[in-house]
């Protein structure tokens, strides 16, 4: 109990913290929110009278104060780009990138862990380094690329090859965002997944295996599997008590702080393919210099972070043993 | 010694000719950016040899340049600012961390305080912010790779150096009068390196990834100067016609990547005594 309340405590500490630095790094910024606003060639009268109406011209703790408080009571603010208050826009990005990321993660675990365990049952066999160099080049490749890539084999590509039009993918993804929230047609939003999913999977699933494979091998090459397999412990029971047993702690926290990288990572891919979640939202807000959209959603991404920090600290020890402080 | 596995020479051979091809590729060419008659010269397809009788091993892009040229004469951006960024942090994070772990008190609780508020938030996102609110550029992208980070290389430096200062010659060094200063930088700091050397080799990947990434949506190296980034970003609307134009700049950043990734992978093995297999 005394430990989740002070891992409790540091999480809101550090969520304070960021909030703090974003506060900080807009003011540091040169120009501000009113000079975003206004046609260059305003004059300094209007330029004065829009920054007290903005509250920009408040002493910068007040400010602050205000700021902070406004979080606090869940009020994010109002988009400069689209006048619309930031907590709707970002109310209805989130559940879709929540779907792309949720199918992503499930196909980056199952790929990753299968592929990691492959490699481990064999290392530095032939299959292990071609399975190391591939993993190691897909987690090196630009999502944004790999992305381009796909599409590009999926139109030219089939096209060279004489795929017929019906079993091509659709490559750009969704012209109308609205089509995601409408429930008539989940066949269409599946075939327009496909790609994206694919993506983040590939360079997930290759971050996963790299990491699934040293943790196994470890366990493989411990002294007390060796005793077990000296008494006389089958090979398949000392693999599944002594090495998947010992492993997959450390593959389950990892893939929990895998989450934010997903949730990152998938800011170019929903960018290519036009997907209208979270990452299009910030490349949007970033493109206009909507400072009070990507202050949110820079602090949504933190609190996703911490969150899942917070909760793998908790959870972990129970499922190993070992993490637990004496 | 031991062994240097296959795949590590591989990747260090590959790199080398990257960078070497980067280095001197450029000189060797005529003008890459001199447009010629564009009408004739653009959208060659890889390996075509154009009516003045040049050839093109990737082709021409929109404006009739050859993609080889252009993207050799990026590359000297693209691993200048991926080096220099991760350079950069990996000195940021030795001295941060290394302050921590030696002074400890008020300046340890501040500099792991900022460290941990840093990592809390994506780092690519990190950078989007900034690169938004700041003019994007060279120096812009720079600063903000090493900015955003230290942060790994100064966790691992302070825990080392925390572990070093119970060590009996630190402890000699302080007998003999040695100043805090001389100690930290004459016998802490050089047993503690091993481990931020590393990580910042792995970080070199990483920043180049950044580094294309922004130059891609236009927040890093600015058009007309070439960066594998912004060749791709440049590429992405002939991408149904001309596939070459985006796809050949990215093959040089996996091939990059891969070798630095496979080349840190492997000190970092060696650093932790493991034998490679």
């Amino acid at each position: 109990m005394a430990h989740l309340l002070r891992r409790s405590g540091i999480a809101l500490a550090l969520l304070w913290l960021v909030c703090t630095l974003t506060f900080v790094l807009v003011h540091a910024a040169p120009g501000d929110a009113a000079l975003l606003l206004l046609p260059p060639e305003a004059d300094a009268a209007t330029l004065a009278r829009l920054r007290a109406e903005l509250g920009l011209d408040a002493p910068l703790a007040q400010q602050y104060l205000q700021w902070l408080g406004n979080i606090a009571r869940g009020d994010l603010g109002t988009s400069l780009a689209s006048g619309r208050p930031v907590a709707e826009l970002i109310a209805e990005a989130l559940p879709v990138s929540l779907g792309l990321g949720a199918a992503s993660l499930l196909v980056t675990v199952l790929a990753g862990v299968a592929i990691g365990s492959a490699q481990a049952r064999r290392p530095g066999s032939r299959l292990d380094t071609a399975l190391t160099i591939l993993s190691t080049t897909a987690y090196s490749a630009p999502t944004f690329w790999l992305s381009l890539a796909c599409v590009a084999l999926v139109t030219v590509g089939a096209a060279a090859l004489g795929v017929p039009p019906a079993f091509r993918l659709p490559a750009f993804a969704l012209r109308d965002p609205g089509v995601l929230n409408a429930s008539a047609a989940p066949l269409d939003v599946m075939r327009h997944a496909v790609l994206p999913v694919l993506v983040l999977a590939i360079t997930g699933a290759a971050g996963v295996a790299r990491f699934a494979r040293s943790a196994i091998v470890e366990a493989a090459r411990s002294d007390y599997r060796r005793t077990a397999l000296a008494k006389g412990v089958t090979r398949n029971l000392a693999w599944s008590r002594h090495v998947v047993r010992v492993a997959w702690p450390s593959v389950a926290a990892l893939i929990a702080l895998s989450v934010p990288g997903t949730v990152a990572g998938s800011v170019f891919v929903e960018g290519v393919f036009a997907w209208p979640g979270m990452g299009k939202l910030l490349l949007g807000a970033v493109a206009q210099r909507d400072h009070p959209l990507i202050l949110s959603v820079t602090l949504l991404y933190a609190t996703v972070v911490i969150a899942t920090n917070l909760l793998t600290d908790l959870v972990l020890p129970r499922l190993d043993p070992r993490r637990r402080s004496s | 010694m031991a062994q240097v596995p296959a795949r590590v020479k591989f990747a260090l051979c590959g790199l080398a000719i990257l960078v070497v091809a980067c280095a001197i590729g450029p000189m060797l060419q005529r003008d890459p950016s001199a447009i010629g008659d564009v009408l004739a010269q653009r959208f060659r397809s890889p390996l075509d040899t154009d009516a003045r009788g040049s050839f093109h091993l990737f082709g021409t892009d929109a404006f009739g340049r050859d993609v080889l040229a252009r993207l050799l004469l990026a590359g000297r951006l693209s691993l200048l600012v991926g080096l220099v960024g991760a350079l950069l942090s990996g000195v940021v994070g030795t001295a941060l961390g290394a302050l921590a772990g030696w002074r400890a008190g008020w300046i340890d609780v501040v500099i792991t305080a900022a460290s941990d508020t840093l990592q809390a938030i994506p780092r690519l996102v990190l950078l989007l912010a900034c690169a938004a609110l700041w003019r994007p550029g060279i120096p812009t992208l720079v600063t903000v790779l090493a900015l955003t980070g230290w942060m790994g290389v100064a966790r691992l430096v302070r825990a080392e150096v925390l572990g070093l200062t119970a060590r009996d010659f630190v402890l000699a060094a302080r007998t003999l009068g040695s100043s805090s200063s001389r100690m930290l930088v004459r016998h802490v700091i050089p047993n503690a390196i091993a481990p931020a050397l590393v990580a910042t080799t792995l970080g070199i990947g990483n920043a180049i990834l950044l580094e294309s990434g922004l130059s891609f949506l236009g927040l890093g190296v600015q058009p007309p100067s070439p960066s594998w980034g912004n060749m791709i970003a440049g590429g992405r609307e002939h991408l149904v016609t001309a596939p070459w134009i985006a796809l050949a700049p990215g093959l040089a950043v996996v091939i990059t990547v891969t070798a630095a990734t496979l080349i840190g992978d492997w000190a970092q093995e060696r650093a932790a005594g493991k034998t490679p297999d």
